[in-house]
């Protein structure tokens, strides 16, 4: 009885901690196959030429990863711009003024929009957002586009976004002692007062962490982007213009990968700027979570 | 004693289902690729069903480079392919045969405002260049010779295909050298060029003729090609009022090729599974009456007989 207790003590122990360290090192596996992957681009151009070249011709052996690292942030940006602060608005009304009953209606809301695949939001973006960009929006803007645009790209983000950002916003206001909104309110603070100096500024890294990996989600999210973006590889800050992320570089040139030499080390190696620019956000984002922690 | 038994009977389901599952694995087939072949496959499969009910079909349509990349990677059985297929990948080892024949057209919206006059006088090769790849025709004013006009609005494919690859290739380039918005897929592209006025596209002939009117479908319109370059559409170079039409014209050759070009299986190597095999030998025999009521042409018997010998 008493080996077979040890046994399993031992086995235990080790199986969470091998859990454990598959977790921890799994990014460093993904990060170094892809790194061994995209070697070959390397003899062919430098780092600073990948990132910074913006003339891309795969077949004549061009690889400046610009436009598409600048359209990728441009439609995170944009996005972030859009479901950030509607997000924060929803969620300090739904934790603070809301009635329960609306709160209980909410949560369903809140979860099918997460469940509803990446497609879905795709159609309906180029079912509804498009043409609202193309036939409404531009022409109030005096702008000719077809609608297929960074802007599209961005309004269906966001609204993929929200859901993420908004339930975690909702968790991290729950999370402030009523205590201290009292006590706030005891001392002739308005709602509004309390909600500003107190409710907010207790939950900072809470916001940011939650903005942050909104964003990396945003960064990294490909098939309904694809699919209203526009496609096309040029450098512009018009967001009616159509753009390029990354994400959709790999997914529609996932098969040029074996006619064009060299291009499955491209894309391999977009891969890889993928994964690094979201560690980057990320790695931003929690130093801006440690600055307010320690304040 | 109770959990030692619930475990053997565990163990047992497990061993079972995974004798089933092999079983079923060898039975199943895997397609994945071109969406110009993507309705053909499906017919051949509902018709296969009839005579072969154990066999289980898994068909997904996702542009050609798919089914070449996922045929070589080995994730499917057979990879569906509509355009020639490059230096590089024979020299990966592909297996392939051919099976029918398609076009790509050039379209535009059925709400044109110059489809009167594009209807009349075509355009030709070198316009269509001069549009979708050097960008120096950039308003339909230009190469119509009217007044006032709108600018021209190009459509073409993001994903690996095989209609670009195919269009690109009779205007001497390649897909990437096409201009223009990128649209995922080949019935989304047809929406979109469909839905704007000023819009210039190319689609594969099953996305732009309805197969049971045998009409075009609604909002979308074909912009004949000039072939000999005199200025007006000629009576023989007139072929794309129905489907049957255009589908002789490909037959005969009056359509030139590219665009109209050959529709293949392909595989990382002579499959080796049976079901496979047996599946391929069907389609180019009995398979090929279902060809033309599906909207295809059929390829020659002498190229029959030479994919059938690949087969042995």
């Amino acid at each position: 009885m008493i080996l077979k207790r040890v046994i399993f003590n031992s086995l235990t122990g080790t199986w969470m901690v091998a859990s454990l360290v598959i977790i921890l090192i799994l990014p460093l596996i993904i990060g170094v196959a892809l790194y061994i992957k995209a070697i070959p681009l390397f003899d062919l151009q430098s780092l600073p030429q990948l990132i910074g070249s913006s003339n891309w011709s795969p077949t004549n052996g061009d690889f400046g990863f610009w436009p598409f690292i600048f359209s990728s942030l441009y439609v995170t940006i944009l996005s972030f711009l859009f479901s950030a602060p509607v997000c924060l608005f929803a969620a300090i009304h739904l934790t603070q003024f809301a009635s329960q009953r609306l709160i209980h209606l909410m949560h369903p809301v809140i979860d099918i929009l997460a469940g509803i695949p990446s497609v879905i939001y795709g159609m309906w973006g180029i079912i509804v957002i498009v043409p609202f960009v193309g036939d409404v929006l531009a022409p109030a803007l005096n702008i000719k586009t077809p609608g297929y645009s960074i802007l599209a790209g961005g309004i269906v983000l966001a609204v993929m976004c929200i859901p993420y950002i908004l339930n975690m916003l909702i968790e991290t206001f729950k999370t402030v002692p009523l205590g201290l909104k009292e006590a706030a309110l005891s001392l002739g603070a308005t709602p509004w007062e309390s909600v500003k100096h107190i409710i907010i500024k207790k939950s900072l890294p809470g916001i940011i962490s939650s903005f942050g990996l909104g964003i990396a989600k945003a960064f990294g999210e490909t098939l309904a982007v694809m699919m209203v973006v526009g496609n096309m590889v040029q450098l512009t800050f018009n967001p009616f213009e159509a753009g390029y992320p990354l994400p959709a570089l790999i997914a529609n040139n996932y098969g040029e990968m074996l006619s064009i030499p060299m291009y499955d080390s491209a894309l391999m190696f977009a891969a890889l700027t993928l994964l690094v620019v979201i560690l980057i956000i990320n790695l931003i984002f929690r130093y801006f979570i440690y600055k307010t922690q320690k304040q | 004693m109770k959990k030692l038994k619930f475990v053997y009977v565990l163990m047992a389901i497990v061993i079972i289902s995974s004798c089933v599952s092999k079983k079923q694995k060898e039975k199943t087939l895997n397609f994945s690729g071109a969406f110009a072949l993507y309705p053909m496959v499906i017919k051949w499969a509902e018709e296969y069903k009839k005579e072969h009910e154990e066999v289980r079909f898994n068909i997904s349509a996702g542009g050609a480079g798919k089914g070449m990349a996922d045929a070589l990677a080995g994730t499917v059985d057979l990879g569906l392919f509509s355009r020639e297929i490059a230096k590089e990948e024979k020299d990966k080892g592909v297996w392939w045969v051919g099976l029918c024949k398609d076009a790509v057209l050039p379209t535009i919206s059925a709400n044109n405002p110059y489809l009167k006059i594009l209807k009349e006088r075509g355009l030709t090769k070198e316009e269509f260049t001069a549009i979708f790849i050097d960008g120096s025709i950039t308003n339909w004013g230009e190469v119509l010779n009217v007044g006032e006009s709108k600018g021209i609005q190009v459509y073409t494919r993001s994903d690996a295909c095989g209609a670009a690859g195919t269009w690109a290739k009779y205007l001497g380039g390649k897909q990437e050298d096409l201009n223009g918005i990128g649209i995922h897929g080949d019935p989304a592209l047809a929406e979109a060029v469909g839905k704007d006025p000023t819009g210039i596209a190319f689609n594969n002939t099953i996305y732009i003729y309805d197969i049971k009117t045998g009409k075009k479908r609604l909002g979308i319109e074909v912009i004949p090609i000039d072939l000999n370059s005199n200025g007006t559409i000629d009576p023989e170079e007139n072929f794309y009022d129905t489907f049957d039409a255009i589908l002789k014209a490909i037959a005969e050759g009056g359509y030139p090729s590219p665009p109209a070009r050959e529709l293949y299986f392909v595989a990382k190597g002579k499959p080796e599974k049976q079901a496979t095999l047996d599946f391929i030998r069907w389609v180019l025999t009995y398979g090929q009456k279902f060809i033309k009521e599906a909207g295809y042409v059929p390829i020659t018997q002498d190229k029959i007989d030479h994919y059938l010998k690949k087969l042995k």
